[in-house]
């Protein structure tokens, strides 16, 4: 069999762990408007309550996910609501203090499990017609993006909805019709801190857990959501699919090596061509 | 701009707590780590360069560890000529510049005797300037470059200070050779990160093997900061390969793993040394095809190797990777016992004695070439290294054959 098709699931996949990254970054940038860069430390949390879970005996990805979220959101609300709201002003001060916060967390995280590599179980792939092989956590990776990229667009158009969108809109707007702005923000911090936990627990099986893993993770979701824009969940699916396909397929045919500045280069040219990202709406932004 | 004094007052609660938290740590390192202990005027001072923050961590933790270990054994000795032998510890991060300016500090500020690191070959061929210009005795225990040697050789009078205790590319090469000759492998791919050494090794083991009928059919490097592992594994998977060689030390290596055994599920592998001899990790890897692991020494390889496999895992709770450990262990005991022969830790009475003495460790017994090199190989005399692969239940001995 041709590795072709092969190649081209796995970008399928491998896109689709972007996606499930993306997902709470573009909650955070687009709601909050800051960057956060303490989202990869929030990964690399669910990495490691899913392998405390694995260790005793729970190794179901949707249990590790539902734990880690529930821990991140709780953190999360705490550092958006004692940090991010306070400095939320300063915009040299935020980047800073959550990159802290990332550093902080990788210290700890070295501390309580040590530094070394740690690994969860992988179960067998299935085996799909011809051959090709349909890796767990890349079904698990696609879907589960997919579920909460769906589910966040579903949010933003319905009526609950409405304070995320109006605050994105316009803060004072929404302060001036009696809505706590403060906290909506706070809540929307803890929330895609949940995200990238939940991320992190049900890809936590395809890799190494180690206190830095969340670093690639976070530059790779940063760049779909800036590229993509804000606005359109579904252009961040499909931006991280395609790039996704993009590095692989680049990786396969030209170097694994050079994947990775491939990767960078393209987003950099699409950045260039429309640096308000690529399905920005006319008008909406200066 | 508007600054509000009140914001300074009122200091977010987060860096408070921060501020607590690395207060506390630091603390409980200062209490318990030996290379922030206060020593007497006497203490023989050896600097250890490693990393022990960021992606290299891991291997710098251990490398740690095992100096301190072969500190405790040298004091548990009686010290050298009457004075205990303490280590201080410097954190490379992993980068050059600080791998540097770590070194300077050790030797100009903290008064080390000598120096043992660090753990990159880029880092170590910085430190190696300041060895040279301090005069100060530095033991190479991991890092593989061909550039260390090669600067000993062709500049002998500045370099002379610097020894390594590790195996060099060629040597490692030299060993894997061996190994792939005795499986009986006539095609292998090669995978690693895309680091200056690795490729060193990766093109070196190719000169190496061809000889013996063995060749490449697969190479590949990836990135370490993002490596694209799934295109990799797909094209080690329609190569026909009889094994893989993976050439990364780190925590890449476990991921790759996994993701090869997706695709190629009856490949044997060997890794060159490095995260992938972690106990810790043989229960959730992959064993479905042969995981072999290269290293220094491993348990039941002599009786000095099982002291060492045994008071390691009793004083860290779980055994030593054989590589990053089990090296740097043996560059402190080889200087601690040539400080003994010399009778004198002056770099002047020490050098000399390196250069012809003989020094028993956990991998064997050490002797330098004229580049300062520890004579590693499948020649007589040399140090042969071991080749271990994992089952459920533990690590077992495979080549050189007992």
């Amino acid at each position: 069999m041709s590795p072709l098709p092969q190649v081209l699931l796995d970008g399928l996949f491998t896109g689709g762990t972007y996606a499930l990254m993306a997902a709470g970054m573009a909650l955070i940038l687009g709601v909050v408007k800051v960057i956060n860069l303490s989202h990869g430390a929030f990964f690399t949390l669910g990495a490691y309550v899913a392998y405390a879970l694995a260790e005793r005996g729970v190794g179901h990805p949707i249990a590790a996910a539902l734990l880690a979220a529930a821990i991140a959101f709780a953190f999360g609300v705490f550092v958006g609501k004692s940090f991010v709201n306070p400095v939320r002003s300063h915009p040299f001060a935020l980047p800073v203090g959550t990159l802290a916060c990332a550093l902080l967390f990788e210290e700890a995280a070295q501390m309580v499990w040590g530094p070394h590599p740690l690994s969860i179980e992988t179960g067998a792939p299935w085996i799909g017609p011809g051959g090709l092989v349909i890796r767990r956590w890349g079904v698990v990776a696609f879907l589960s993006s997919a579920a909460l990229l769906a589910g966040l667009k579903g949010l933003l158009v319905a009526r609950p909805g409405l304070p995320l969108r109006l605050i994105a809109e316009d803060e004072e707007i929404a302060g001036s019709l009696g809505m706590d702005v403060e906290a909506i923000r706070y809540l929307t911090f803890g929330g895609a801190c949940a995200m990238a936990a939940a991320a992190g627990a049900l890809l936590s099986t395809s890799g190494a857990v180690t206190p830095t893993m969340g670093r690639a993770p976070l530059i790779l979701s940063l760049v779909v959501v800036i590229v993509a824009g804000m606005d359109s969940v579904g252009a961040i699916f499909l931006l991280s699919v395609a790039l996704g396909i993009f590095g692989n397929g680049c990786a396969y045919f030209l170097s694994p090596q050079w994947a990775y500045v491939a990767l960078l280069a393209g987003v950099s040219l699409l950045l260039a061509a429309r640096p308000a990202g690529i399905v920005a709406i006319a008008g909406r932004r200066d | 701009m508007n600054v509000r004094f009140t914001t300074f007052l009122r200091p977010p609660l987060v860096l408070i707590g921060s501020a607590f938290i690395f207060l506390s740590f630091f603390l409980c390192v200062s209490l318990h780590d030996p290379a922030l202990a206060v020593s007497h005027p006497d203490t023989l001072k050896i600097g250890v360069l490693a990393p022990l923050s960021g992606p290299y961590a891991a291997g710098g933790t251990s490398f740690v560890q095992a100096a301190t270990l072969a500190v405790e054994q040298a004091n548990a000795e009686g010290g050298v000529f009457g004075r205990r032998v303490a280590i201080t510890v410097a954190d490379t991060q992993g980068r050059v510049d600080v791998a540097k300016a770590e070194a300077l500090r050790l030797v100009s500020r903290e008064k080390v005797t000598a120096l043992v690191g660090a753990y990159l070959s880029e880092e170590t061929v910085a430190v190696m300037e300041v060895a040279a210009a301090q005069r100060t005795v530095l033991l190479v225990p991991v890092a593989a470059t061909a550039e260390i040697t090669d600067k000993v050789r062709q500049e002998y009078p500045r370099y002379r200070y610097v020894f390594r205790v590790g195996y060099s590319i060629p040597q490692w090469a030299e060993l894997i050779a061996a190994f792939l000759s005795d499986r009986k492998i006539g095609r292998y791919g090669f995978v690693g990160a895309g680091i200056r050494w690795n490729r060193e090794l990766g093109e070196t083991l190719e000169r190496i093997v061809a000889p013996r009928g063995i060749a490449p059919a697969y190479t590949a490097f990836y990135s370490p900061a993002n490596p694209a592992f799934d295109p990799v594994t797909v094209a080690v998977a329609a190569a026909s390969l009889d094994i893989v060689v993976l050439g990364d030390p780190g925590r890449n290596s476990v991921s790759f793993l996994k993701r090869l055994r997706e695709v190629a599920p009856g490949l044997p592998v060997l890794s060159v040394g490095g995260a992938l001899g972690d106990a810790r990790l043989a229960s959730s890897i992959p064993l479905s095809a042969p995981v072999y692991v290269q290293a220094a020494s491993w348990k039941g390889v002599s009786p000095a190797a099982t002291a060492y496999f045994e008071r390691y895992e009793n004083r860290y709770g779980a055994p030593p990777v054989g590589y990053s450990d089990t090296l740097p262990y043996d560059a402190v005991t080889v200087l601690v016992a040539a400080w003994r022969k010399a009778g004198s830790a002056d770099s002047a009475a020490v050098v000399p004695v390196l250069e012809g003495g003989a020094f028993p460790g956990v991998a064997g017994t050490y002797r330098f070439d004229t580049a300062h090199q520890a004579r590693w190989g499948t020649g007589p005399g040399a140090l042969r290294g071991t080749f271990v692969r994992w089952e459920r239940d533990g690590a077992r001995i495979v080549f050189p054959p007992r």
